[in-house]
């Protein structure tokens, strides 16, 4: 077991689970300032739990993920976690849903057979994970409900945006950050 | 599971209501039992506080 922190927190991350990065922590920054008390939130893919950690005292939260391990590892960071694939287990309206996907195009060849897989894995495109959310979304979203998420410029952030409009969105970047070969972008969708 | 969560869970198959089954709870959450569809006749396990709603040949 290994101890990450992030600004005052400490967390636990197991074997086969996401290892938090630059996505992870601009998502945390975007929830602390986008969530407001007592709202009810989902995160889907919730990995270790590290944005989910973050909100629980301030709102209600409930996570998903697909991967067992994550789902233990998420538990022992004091989240309510459900195992199941995205929106299937879950019948719900909330009025934030945090996702921070798979979002790497991935060929066939560089998929691992691990559940780790399923954090990075956004198909040949990186857009197959995000584009099925996009369009699911909605059903689980109260009405003035807003979506919180990050994607790679490897996976063409003016594509994701136009898609969210396309389901009736409006979209702004909360944050944009250049690492060393990609830069990530923070969007919220949210239902004018 | 903390009980209250039943009321945003589902059946992942028919998106029917689920019926909670306890085998094992503290104060807090039911740590061991299950969710019952009763439409598709299926059980999805609860074990260590995490119930997990992936259908049966996803498990």
């Amino acid at each position: 077991m290994v101890i990450r922190i992030y600004r005052d927190k400490e967390f636990e991350l197991l074997e086969d689970v996401y290892d938090p990065g630059e996505d992870s922590y601009m998502m945390v920054d975007a929830a602390l300032d986008e969530v407001t008390y007592g709202e009810k939130v989902l995160e889907i893919g919730t990995g270790s739990g590290i944005i989910s950690l973050f909100i629980k005292d301030i709102a209600n939260v409930v996570a998903v993920d697909i991967n067992p391990h994550a789902c233990r590892n998420a538990r022992q960071n004091g989240i309510d976690v459900i195992r199941t694939d995205m929106f299937s287990g879950i019948c719900g309206k909330f009025d934030t849903i945090i996702f921070n996907p798979p979002y790497l195009p991935t060929s066939d060849e560089e998929r691992l057979d691990t559940w780790l897989n399923r954090a990075f894995d956004g198909g040949p495109s990186g857009k197959d994970v995000i584009y099925s959310f996009i369009e699911n979304v909605r059903n689980h979203l109260t009405p003035h409900g807003k979506v919180l998420t990050v994607i790679s410029s490897l996976t063409d952030i003016e594509d994701v945006e136009d898609k969210f409009r396309a389901h009736g969105f409006k979209v702004d970047t909360l944050s944009v950050h250049k690492i060393c070969f990609e830069s990530l972008a923070v969007l919220k969708a949210y239902l004018a | 599971m903390k009980k209250d969560l039943m009321e945003i869970l589902c059946c992942p198959v028919c998106k029917g209501d689920l019926e909670l089954e306890v085998v094992r709870e503290n104060d807090v959450e039911v740590l061991d039992g299950a969710l019952y569809c009763k439409k598709c006749n299926e059980r999805y396990p609860i074990e260590d506080g995490i119930p997990n709603l992936l259908p049966p040949e996803l498990r």
